[in-house]
C-alpha cells in the first residue's frame, strides 16, 4: 500500500509507529468517551424512572442521589482525554495565536509538558485517594454503595489524558525539529472563523457540510 | 514568604499561565498542585510537604465533581443538542412570523422571539444562533431585510439561550456560589424576556424609521393558530422546567432528565437518526467533561487559596476602597466586560468567581445582610442572585462583540454571504440595547429578584 | 504562635460549631497565644466527607466529622446513629459518646486514619417535621414519603415509610412540593433549612436516633504536643462542651416560639405508640450487630456498653 505523505517525505520518513499508536489511543478514547455519553443517557432515564416512580407510584428509586452521585465520576472523567485530543478543554489564544512556527511549537510543548506533570501528580494522588477508600473503607451516607470504583475512575482516566499527552509532546518535538512538517495528531490553533465553522458542523453534524458541497 | 504572599504569587503565575494560552482547567490545576506542594513545604519541610501537597490534590477531582448538584449538567447540554434534531425552530419561527409579522420589521421581531422561544429548550447561545441563521436568514433576506439586520438579529438573539431557563452557565454560577440552582434558573427568566423586548424595540424603532424592513401582513387568525400545535413540545418542555424549579416538583436533575427525555422522544418522531444520536450524545459528552474539568481544576486552585488566606484579604481590599460601591460594581462589571472579550464565558465565570463573588457579597455587607442594611438595598441571597444575572448578561454581550464573537462568526459561517464585519455592524443597535438592558437591571434589581423571592 | 493547628469545618459558624471555637479560646488563653488553633469554616480546607482523609495525611490536625456521611470509614462510631437508643439529651448523648471514644475498637477503627475523637458534638433527636395530616399512631407512617437517612431511614421503611434522596438544602421545596411529606432534623436544622415554614407538625417525643459527629484530631500532631500544651487541649474539652450545650439551648428558645408562631402541632405519641415503634428497632440493632462482627469489630460488646451507658 503506497500512502502519499502530505509533508512530501519519502516513506521511511513518515513516524509510522507514532501514526500508530496514536490510532490506538484515539479508539481508547473514543471509547471511554462512548461510556460517558452512556452514562448521561443512563443518569437522565434513571431520573424519569426516579420522578414518575415518585409521582404515580409512590415508589422512589432508593438511594437515587446516591447512585448519580457514584455514577457521575464516568462523565465527569471518562472523556477527558477525548477532550484534550479534539482540543475541547478551553484556552486562550491571542498570544499563541500571535505566533508561527518553531516558536509556536515550543510554547505548545511546554505547555503540553506542563499539563503532563499536573496530570501525572494527579494521577498519584488521586490513586491514593482511591486507595484510602479500597483498604479502610468508604461508602455513600444513604445507601452506602462502596465509593472506590467511582474514585478509581479518576487515576484511570487521567492515566488515558497522560499517555495522549506524551503523544501530543512527541508530536510538537517532531514539529520543533522540522517546522516544515506536517503537524500530525496534535491540535492545530483554529481562526475564530474555523472555531465558528466547528461549531456549525456540531449542530447541524455532517449533512450541513455535504449541503455545501452541492 | 507568607502564605498570603506564596497565594499571591501563585494567582500571578495562574494569570500569566492563562494569558500564554495554557488550557485553563490545567492551569488552573497546576497552581493550585505547586501552590498546596509550596505552602506543605514551608510548613513541614519538602518531604514530607510534597506527599501531604499531593495526597490533598488527589482528593479534589473526584471530591468536587461528585456532587449531585452538578449533575444537572449534563441534561441541560443533552437537551440543548438533541433540540436541533427536534426540529422546533422552523414552527417556533413560523408561528412567531404568523402573530407578529404585521410589526415594523415584524420578520426580525417574529426572529427574536422565536430564538427567546429556543432559549427555553437550550442553553446555548452560539449554537441558537447557528440553528437560526439558517432558519430565519433565507426568508429575511425574501421579505427584502437588508443582510446586517437579519444577521444581527439572530446572532444577538441567539444570547438569549443563557438567561432563559435551562442553562448551564447559570447552574454553574449558582454552584459555585452556593446559591439554589432553581432559583438562579427561575431569575433569568424575567431578564431574558426583558432584554428581548428592548430588542423588539429596538428593531420596530429602526424598522419603522428607515422602512427598509417591511411588515409581512397578510395571515388570517385561522393561520394563526393552526401554527400553534407545533409549538406544543417547546411549551411542554417550559412548562416541565418551570413548574419543576418554580413549584419545586422536581430537583434540578429530575427536571432537566424529564425534559431531555420529552426532546428526545420529539426528535425520535421526528426521525432523529441512531447516528445523529450517537453524535448528540458524543459532543454532550465532550462539553460536559471540559465543565467538568475546569471545575475541579479551579477549585483545586481554590483549595489552595483557602490555605494560604487569598480571598478574605481579596474581600478585605475590595471593602476597603474609597469609592461607591456601586463604582466599584460597575467596574467589576466592565472587567467581564473586557475579560468576555478573550475567553469563553464559562471559562471566565468559573475562574474568577471564587475570588470575585465574596468581595462582592462583601461589599453588599455580607452574605446575611438585610437588605435594609446593605450598600445595593438588597438582602444576601438576593445580591448573589443578582450579581449572577449581571455577569452572565455580560458574557452574553461579548458574543456580539468584537474581536472573537463567535455569534457572529457562527452566523457569517452559516451564511457565507454575509460577511462578518457586516453582521458586527449590525449588531450595533442590539449592543446598545444590551447596554440598556444592564443599565435597567442595575436600577431595577427587582427585574432579576423578584420571582426568586416569589419561591420563598 | 509556635504551634498552629487549622481546623476543618463545614457550612458556617453557628451552634454546632461552638464547642471548637470555645476550645481555640480556651487553648490560645491557656497557652498565652502559644499554642492556637485555626478555625477554617465552608469546606476551605476539605469537603465535609473527606475530612477523615485530611486528617490521615495531615493536612489539618482537627476536623469536626459526622459517622453518618460515610458509615463505612468509621463503622465502630456508627453504633449511636442506631434508632431508640433512648438518650434523653445532650449531656447523655456526651457522656455516651466520650464513653465510646474510649473503646479500644473505636480506638482503633479511628486509628486507621490516624484520628482520635477529641469530643463529641452532642445533637438533639433527628424528630420529623412535616405537611399535611399528623400523624398519631405508627402506622400514619405507611406509605408516607419521608426524608431519613441512616439508622433512622431504615427504622422508617420497618414502619412501611418511603425513605426518599433529598439532599438537605432542597428539603424545603421538596416539602412544599409534596416530593416528601416529612424530614427528620435536629431543631437547628430544622430552623436553618426553614422545614419549620413549611411544616404542619412535628413529632415531639418520638426520639427515633441522632447523628454522630466528633471533632478529631490527628494522632502524630496529638503527640508531638508538648505536654503543657496536651494538657492545655485536654483540659479544654470540658469548658467547650459545657459552652456548646449552653449555646444549643438557645436554640429552644428561638425554637419552641417558632413552633407557636407558626402553628406547629406538637405531636406526643402514647406510651403504646412508642413501644411499637422502640419494637421495630430491635431488628435493626440486631442486623448492625451481625454486620460488624462479621467485619470484625467487637460490635456486640460494643453495643451493651452502650446501651448500659445510657441505662445508669
Ligand atoms: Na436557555
Ligand atoms: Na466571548
Amino acid at each position: 500500500m503506497n500512502i502519499t505523505d502530505p509533508g512530501g517525505r519519502s516513506d521511511p520518513e513518515r513516524p509510522v509507529a507514532y501514526i500508530r499508536f496514536d490510532g490506538w489511543l484515539g479508539h481508547v478514547e473514543n471509547a471511554f468517551n462512548l461510556v460517558a455519553a452512556f452514562a448521561i443517557l443512563s443518569l437522565m432515564l434513571l431520573a424519569v424512572v426516579q420522578v414518575v416512580g415518585r409521582l404515580a407510584f409512590n415508589m422512589p428509586v432508593p438511594g437515587f442521589i446516591d447512585i448519580t452521585e457514584q455514577a457521575m465520576a464516568i462523565f465527569a472523567f471518562a472523556g477527558v482525554a477525548y477532550c484534550q485530543r479534539v482540543g475541547g478543554h478551553i484556552r486562550m489564544e491571542i498570544v499563541l495565536g500571535t505566533l508561527r512556527g518553531r516558536t509556536l511549537y515550543i510554547c505548545e510543548l511546554l505547555g503540553v509538558i506542563l499539563i503532563a506533570f499536573t496530570v501525572a501528580l494527579l494521577i498519584w494522588g488521586s490513586w491514593y485517594h482511591f486507595d484510602r477508600s479500597w483498604t479502610i473503607g468508604d461508602s455513600t451516607m444513604d445507601i452506602r454503595l462502596p465509593t472506590w470504583p467511582s474514585k478509581l475512575v479518576v487515576p484511570v482516566a487521567l492515566g488515558v489524558l497522560l499517555l495522549r499527552l506524551v503523544l501530543q509532546a512527541y508530536g510538537y518535538a517532531r514539529l520543533i525539529a522540522d517546522p516544515a512538517r506536517e503537524p500530525l495528531a496534535v491540535p492545530v490553533i483554529e481562526k475564530v472563523e474555523e472555531v465558528a465553522k466547528h461549531e456549525i458542523e456540531e449542530v447541524f453534524g455532517d449533512e450541513h457540510i455535504a449541503g455545501d458541497d452541492k | 514568604m507568607t502564605p498570603f504572599e506564596v497565594g499571591l504569587m501563585m494567582t500571578g503565575v495562574l494569570l500569566l499561565l492563562v494569558i500564554l494560552g495554557v488550557r485553563v482547567a490545567f492551569a488552573a490545576a497546576f497552581t493550585g498542585l505547586v501552590g498546596l506542594i509550596v505552602h506543605f513545604s514551608m510548613q513541614m519541610g519538602f518531604e514530607r510537604g510534597f506527599f501531604v501537597a499531593l495526597k490533598m490534590a488527589g482528593t479534589i477531582p473526584h471530591s468536587k465533581s461528585v456532587t449531585y448538584a452538578l449533575s444537572v449538567l449534563p441534561t441541560f447540554i443533552l437537551i440543548g443538542f438533541l433540540a436541533f434534531y427536534a426540529g422546533f425552530t422552523q414552527q417556533l419561527f413560523e408561528a412567531a412570523k404568523r402573530w407578529l409579522g404585521w410589526l415594523p420589521g415584524g420578520m426580525a421581531v417574529g426572529t427574536v422571539f422565536a430564538t427567546a422561544g429556543f432559549a427555553a429548550v437550550s442553553g446555548a447561545s452560539v449554537a441558537t444562533a447557528a440553528v437560526f441563521a439558517r432558519v430565519a436568514i433565507p426568508e429575511m433576506l425574501q421579505a427584502g431585510y437588508s443582510k446586517r439586520l437579519s444577521a444581527a438579529v439572530v446572532a444577538a438573539g441567539g444570547t438569549l439561550a443563557s438567561l432563559i431557563p435551562p442553562s448551564a452557565i447559570l447552574v454553574i454560577y449558582a454552584i459555585l456560589v452556593e446559591q439554589s440552582v432553581g432559583k438562579l434558573l427561575i431569575a433569568g427568566f424575567l431578564p431574558g424576556v426583558f432584554s428581548a423586548f428592548i430588542y423588539v424595540g429596538i428593531i420596530v424603532g429602526i424598522s419603522a424609521w428607515r422602512g427598509d424592513a417591511p411588515p409581512v401582513r397578510g395571515f388570517s387568525w385561522g393561520q394563526r393558530f393552526e401554527s400553534l400545535p407545533g409549538t406544543l413540545p417547546i411549551i411542554a418542555v417550559v412548562a416541565i422546567i418551570f413548574c419543576a424549579f418554580f413549584f419545586g416538583l422536581a430537583t434540578p436533575t429530575e427536571a432537566g432528565s424529564l425534559g431531555a427525555f420529552v426532546v428526545l422522544m420529539v426528535a425520535i418522531v421526528k426521525g432523529m437518526r441512531l447516528k445523529q444520536l450517537g453524535q448528540a450524545l458524543h459532543e454532550t459528552a465532550k462539553l460536559t467533561v471540559m465543565i467538568f474539568t475546569l471545575i475541579w481544576g479551579v477549585l483545586l486552585y481554590v483549595r489552595f487559596l483557602g490555605f494560604a488566606g487569598l480571598p478574605d484579604a481579596f474581600e478585605e481590599f475590595i471593602v476597603s476602597l474609597e469609592f461607591s460601591p456601586w463604582i466599584v460594581m460597575v467596574c467589576i462589571l466592565l472587567c467581564y466586560a473586557v475579560l468576555g472579550m478573550f475567553m469563553d464565558a464559562i471559562g471566565m465565570l468559573i475562574l474568577t468567581l471564587p475570588v470575585v463573588y465574596p468581595a462582592v457579597m462583601a461589599l453588599n455587607g455580607g452574605e446575611t445582610v438585610s437588605a435594609a442594611d446593605s450598600a445595593f438595598g438588597m438582602s444576601g441571597e438576593a445580591c448573589a442572585i443578582w450579581f449572577g444575572i449581571l455577569v452572565v448578561k455580560m458574557a452574553e454581550l461579548c458574543l456580539i462583540t468584537p474581536p472573537i464573537g463567535l455569534n457572529c462568526f457562527v452566523v457569517s459561517g452559516v451564511r457565507p454571504d454575509i460577511p462578518v464585519q457586516e453582521v458586527f455592524r449590525g449588531c450595533v443597535p442590539f449592543f446598545i440595547a444590551d447596554v440598556l438592558t444592564i443599565a435597567g437591571l442595575l436600577a431595577f434589581p427587582s427585574i432579576i429578584t423578584i420571582l426568586p423571592e416569589l419561591m420563598g | 504562635a509556635d504551634v498552629t493547628w487549622n481546623v476543618s469545618l463545614w457550612g458556617k459558624r453557628r451552634a454546632f460549631t461552638e464547642h471548637v471555637e470555645k476550645l481555640a479560646e480556651e487553648v490560645s488563653a491557656k497557652t498565652d497565644g502559644k499554642f492556637e488553633l485555626n478555625l477554617h469554616y465552608g469546606e476551605a480546607l476539605s469537603k465535609s466527607r473527606e475530612n477523615l482523609d485530611g486528617i490521615s495525611f495531615g493536612a489539618f490536625e482537627m476536623a469536626q466529622i459526622c459517622a453518618s456521611y460515610h458509615p463505612d470509614k468509621n463503622p465502630s462510631l456508627t453504633v449511636l446513629e442506631l434508632p431508640f437508643l433512648g438518650v434523653e439529651d445532650l449531656s447523655e448523648e456526651t457522656k455516651v459518646s466520650m464513653k465510646l471514644y474510649e473503646h479500644p475498637a473505636v480506638k482503633e477503627d479511628l486509628g486507621r486514619w490516624n484520628a482520635m475523637a477529641l469530643m463529641p458534638s452532642p445533637m438533639p433527636q433527628y424528630n420529623f417535621a412535616g405537611k399535611g395530616e399528623a400523624p398519631e399512631a405508627i402506622s400514619d407512617f405507611e406509605g408516607m414519603r419521608v426524608r431519613a437517612l441512616g439508622g433512622i431511614g431504615q427504622l422508617m421503611e420497618a414502619v412501611g415509610a418511603v425513605p426518599t434522596s433529598v439532599t438537605a438544602s432542597e428539603t424545603y421545596q421538596a416539602i412544599d412540593s409534596g416530593t416528601v411529606r416529612a424530614a427528620s432534623f435536629a431543631p437547628h436544622a430544622h430552623l436553618s433549612f426553614k422545614v419549620v415554614e413549611v411544616a404542619d407538625w412535628w413529632t415531639k417525643n418520638l426520639n427515633p436516633g441522632t447523628v454522630q459527629c466528633p471533632v478529631v484530631v490527628n494522632i502524630d500532631a496529638y503527640e508531638a504536643l508538648p505536654d503543657d500544651f496536651k494538657a492545655a487541649l485536654d483540659s479544654s474539652v470540658q469548658p467547650a462542651l459545657a459552652h456548646y450545650m449552653a449555646t444549643y439551648d438557645k436554640v429552644y428558645e428561638k425554637w419552641w416560639p417558632e413552633l407557636e408562631k407558626r402553628d406547629v402541632t406538637q405531636v406526643e405519641f402514647s406510651e403504646q405508640e412508642l413501644a411499637a415503634f422502640s419494637e421495630k428497632a430491635g431488628p435493626i440493632h440486631k442486623a448492625w450487630v451481625e454486620e460488624q462482627s462479621a467485619n470484625g469489630l467487637p460490635a456486640q460488646e460494643i453495643l451493651d456498653m452502650v446501651k448500659s451507658t445510657i441505662a445508669e
